[in-house]
């Protein structure tokens, strides 16, 4: 059984960020990683191989040209090639155009499963593993918090509010999976040197037989007008004990109708 | 005469071929193992003064007094009673032999004597020594506990049996008019008056079979000490001078395999990155364990083993020793499946894991506080060893303590053990009543005298936030024209390499060591001892050299120098804790003292564990950011020897050891077994208190409030 698992390379969390002129990241202000909710996906993929349910893994990833980082540090963990797909005027893609692309990368992968991160650190928009399923026509589990695999189907197990469901599809299958699926693996320096020898292939959008005017910001059906800062949070009270510590405490919760 | 000939080279024949093959076997398994880094032979002139303080001198030895003189005395007697050996065998061949030249002289027959009865004495005091402090007694507490007892006390044994004999050897040789000296062998005169009434013949019979008992029972030692840690008595001067000089602490060494250091960028298809069985280890590695005394003085000042820890460095030593020895006939062999299965399966045991050789919970108990290694008599290097052995690991394995992920991936990935990223480095800022200079572009002015290292825990850390603040207004209020990185600083990387990441620890450094040279740095000065020890020990491996000062290095001057003044009396007994990285790795012991010292109203109380022998607070190694879940808490130990002197203030100059001692202060105060007045905090704040003058308008936010240990934000 082959997997693709979907990564993305995005702004390391703690940086400082800036937009450009056209109120994109300017990624090259900021030092990137592989987003932290696809390590799961990767994790649970390398699980796979490792319980023998999967024989290969092929990982997936649309960026700028640095985000053959995220790509080595996924194949650091685990794992047997990827395809990076990489062109200028996938600039600007909006979620539509960025599922179209991943679609049309993974007709030309061979997979039995695909997985997904349950979001990306950056955008968090979380639409993309259904968006890419539809256009595959492949059943869809999202936010899975454990993956098994028999035979031709995929049984996951999702976590709601109320309930853990257990959620059976047949092969070829998409799902996505939660950061509560299970601690992502740290690469060793072994795994580090073995993936610099793993074979990465690039993918340009003819490549894809897309047309360039289809995706980035030519494409997108949305537009970003402005781009603000978030307001600096505002400092906290700060309740110092004259013995009396607990009654204002009381009150500052029923101020806020915490109490 | 014949009889006595042919018998005493047979003796010796058999004892040498025994003890030879044995010291070949050894010398065989040290050329297993990997060559040794560069630089372990050069420095000659500091190997010669080790050689004569720590060998001749038995320095480390003397540290302990009473065991000290016992060892000093066995092992000079052991050096002057080589020459009635000599002595011994001339007589073989020649029954009244001298030495030559000063053979006769009264002196040497009487120094001979003295040290019989030194001799003597000291395997007296061991014996008592060792029934005292048996384990049997004492438990985990004996320093002994561990070691191989009977062997120790058969040497006891062997070491008197050939005191006695030879002491007879030489009374009979007086009576039989053989003996080299007219006078001045005291005993011997008197042993020979004992046994005159046996008559000439009785004495010539005693004459020869003491002789051959003296010496084969020193054979048969020979034969014991190549098979036991007596061994040390050939080992220990060779260890001693290929030891790291001036000693094995501070910086760690970079890693290297086959004695070349490793390209991470580009590693070669054979590295050998860390250890990873037995053979991984240099020579010298092995030297060490081979040397080990199983004298449990590391053991005795290990804040693991203290706190009912798995982790003793004199057992980690054994049984590294141990397994090299059982794994030898396959390690040596040519064809390994003609190998002793028991051999092959010790070879194969790995060398680190839950049924290896060293558990897991050894080896992460480490603090790297380096105690052991100041008290080795021998030299032994532990701390890179258990270091050397995390690298495999973690490197390799990437088998860590769970935690211990969580402060990798955010030294990676934000720079800082707590993840907070870069942005927030000069938050520690807020409040100072004059800005900070801060790195803007890419150099520094020409007119700053000191880079303020502000490190990780001082930019992040509550109670180490308040360190900054008050070492910033101490500058400030000195005239000391300084600056920091602000969010060009990273992590040291210190916490990576103790832990064993040294890849990450290279990155790090690389990234600080550019930092600094493109802002043209010259001098630093830093709070964080672990940030102190890299900056000035280890960068110097990367191409980064400064000139690094502690703060209270820089502070201690700047109050001889008149240009801080303590003028308000602090009225407080303080007791101050001397951090592992910045005294015992870095000796700097006095300018706290003289800080603390010179402040008007304070006494200062010792701590019994002080200077050298200072006790770990448990935070060093990367430990700061591990679970402490064996035994008890390391912290809440040197609390309590601390609290032992009465202290209103307990300080240190650390904000890792400051970390530590305010929670074991506070646990104590809730316990109520402290009183509620007794406060946790550094010099700095301290001299900060005593400089401010009370009639002066309050100006920094820090000044003049209280400083408690229960401060809120620590989680
Ligand atoms: S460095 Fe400290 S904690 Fe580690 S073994 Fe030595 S004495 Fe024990
Ligand atoms: S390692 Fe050193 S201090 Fe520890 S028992 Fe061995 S000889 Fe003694």
């Amino acid at each position: 059984m082959k997997i693709a698992v979907l990564i993305k390379y995005v702004p390391e969390a703690t940086a400082a960020w800036r937009f450009a002129e056209d109120h994109t990241l300017d990624r090259d202000s900021v030092d990137g990683r592989l987003s932290e909710l696809d390590e799961y996906a990767v994790e649970q993929a390398v699980r796979l191989v490792e319980a023998g349910s999967a024989t290969e893994i092929s990982y997936l990833t649309m960026g700028p040209a640095r985000a053959v980082d995220a790509v080595r540090k996924a194949l650091a963990m685990g794992g047997d090639r990827a395809v990076h797909v990489l062109d200028d005027a996938l600039h600007g893609s909006d979620a539509v155009g960025t599922a179209s692309v991943l679609a049309a990368a993974l007709r030309r992968m061979e997979f039995d499963l695909v997985i997904f991160g349950m979001a990306s650190t950056d955008a968090e928009m979380s639409v993309l593993p259904v968006m890419v399923a539809d256009l595959l026509r492949l059943p869809a589990v999202a936010n899975a918090v454990t993956l098994r695999v028999d035979g031709s189907a995929l049984t996951a197990e999702r976590e709601t509010d109320d309930a853990i469901e257990e959620v059976v599809a047949p092969l070829p299958a998409l799902v996505s999976v939660t950061d509560r699926s299970g601690e992502a693996r740290y690469p060793s320096f072994k795994g580090i040197v073995a993936a610099k020898k793993k074979p990465v292939t690039t993918w340009s959008l003819s490549d894809l037989e897309i047309a360039p005017e289809r995706v980035g910001t030519a494409g997108a059906a949305t537009e970003v007008l402005a781009v603000r800062p978030s307001p600096p949070r505002e400092a906290g009270t700060v309740i110092v004990d004259e013995g009396d510590a607990a009654v204002r405490l009381a009150e500052f919760l029923a101020a806020n109708k915490l109490l | 005469m014949a009889l006595r000939m042919i018998l005493g080279l047979v003796m010796t024949g058999l004892a040498f071929t025994v003890a030879g093959r044995r010291l070949a076997m050894l010398v065989r398994l040290g050329r297993v193992a990997q060559p040794v880094e560069p630089g372990r032979t050069r420095g000659g002139a500091a190997r010669l003064r080790a050689e004569l303080t720590e060998v001749l001198g038995q320095r480390k030895l003397l540290t302990w007094t009473v065991p000290g003189l016992a060892h000093v005395l066995a092992f000079w007697g052991f050096l002057v009673l080589g020459l009635t050996v000599i002595e011994g065998y001339g007589a073989l061949f020649q029954r009244d032999f001298h030495l030559p030249l000063i053979g006769n002289q009264p002196w040497l027959g009487f120094l001979e004597d003295l040290f019989v009865v030194a001799t003597l004495a000291s395997v007296l005091i061991f014996a008592a020594i060792r029934i005292r402090h048996s384990p049997a007694r004492e438990g985990r507490g004996s320093r002994f506990f561990g070691s191989h007892l009977d062997a120790a006390w058969l040497v006891l044994f062997m070491i008197f049996n050939v005191v006695w004999s030879l002491v007879l050897y030489r009374g009979a040789q007086i009576n039989t008019g053989n003996f080299p000296y007219r006078s001045g062998a005291f005993v011997s005169e008197a042993v020979a008056r004992l046994i005159r009434p046996l008559g000439a013949t009785g004495n010539d019979v005693v004459e020869t079979a003491g002789l051959l008992t003296a010496l084969g029972i020193l054979l048969l030692f020979l034969v014991l000490v190549v098979h036991s840690k007596h061994l040390h008595i050939f080992t220990a001067a060779g260890n001693v001078a290929f030891g790291r000089r001036p000693r094995a602490l501070g910086a760690l060494l970079p890693v290297y395999s086959a004695g070349k250091p490793v390209d991470f960028e580009d590693p070669g298809e054979h590295d050998r990155i860390g250890r990873a069985s037995i053979e991984d280890f240099t020579w010298k590695g092995l030297l060490d364990f081979a040397t080990c005394t199983e004298c449990g003085r590391c053991q005795s000042q290990c804040p693991a083993w203290n706190t009912g820890k798995p982790l003793s460095p004199k057992s980690l030593v054994m049984d590294l020793r141990d397994h090299a020895l059982a794994a030898a006939p396959y390690l040596l062999a040519g064809a390994k499946s003609r190998v002793d299965a028991l051999a092959a399966a010790a070879a194969q045991t790995p060398l680190v894991g839950t049924d290896g050789v060293i558990h897991p919970d050894v080896l992460w108990s480490c603090t790297t506080c380096g105690a052991c290694v100041e008290q080795c008599p021998v030299d032994i290097e532990h701390v890179d060893h258990i270091v050397d052995m995390r690298r495999y690991q973690v490197l390799m394995e990437s088998s860590f303590p769970p935690e211990a992920g969580v402060l990798l991936r955010n030294l990676e990935h934000a720079g800082d053990p707590w993840g907070r990223g870069a942005g927030a480095r000069t938050e520690w800022t807020a409040g100072l009543d004059f800005p900070v200079r801060t790195l803007d572009g890419d150099r520094l002015p020409d007119d700053v005298e000191y880079l303020f290292w502000v490190g990780c825990a001082g930019a992040f850390d509550d109670r180490a936030q308040r360190t900054s603040r008050a070492v910033a207004q101490l500058l400030h209020t000195a005239g000391v024209r300084f600056a920091v990185l602000g969010s060009g600083e990273t992590c040291t990387g210190d916490p990576a390499r103790r832990i064993g990441h040294e890849v990450l620890f290279q990155q790090l450094a690389a990234q600080n060591v550019e930092t600094l040279d493109s802002a043209g740095v010259r001098r630093i000065v830093a709070t964080c001892a672990h940030c102190f020890n890299t900056l000035a020990n280890e960068y110097p491996q990367l191409g980064g050299n400064y000139e690094v000062l502690h703060h209270t290095q820089l502070l201690a001057r700047l109050v001889a120098d008149g240009r801080l003044t303590p003028v308000t009396p602090v009225d407080a007994t303080v007791t101050y804790h001397d951090p592992c990285y910045l005294g015992r790795h870095n000796r700097i012991f006095t300018p706290p003292r003289e800080i603390l010292g010179n402040l008007p109203g304070v006494r200062l109380a010792e701590p019994e564990r002080t200077r050298e022998k200072s006790f770990c607070c448990g935070a060093g190694g990367a430990r700061m950011w591990l679970d402490e879940t064996l035994g008890t808490r390391i912290n809440e130990k040197r609390t309590d020897e601390l609290l032992e002197t009465g202290p209103d203030m307990v300080a240190a100059a650390c904000p890792y050891c400051v970390d530590m001692l305010a929670d074991g202060v506070a646990l104590r105060r809730q316990q109520g077994r402290a009183g509620t007045h007794v406060t946790v905090t550094d010099v700095a704040e301290i001299l900060l208190r005593a400089v401010h003058d009370p009639a002066a308008p309050p100006t920094g936010a820090d000044r003049p409030a209280p400083i408690t240990a229960d401060d809120p934000g620590r989680t």
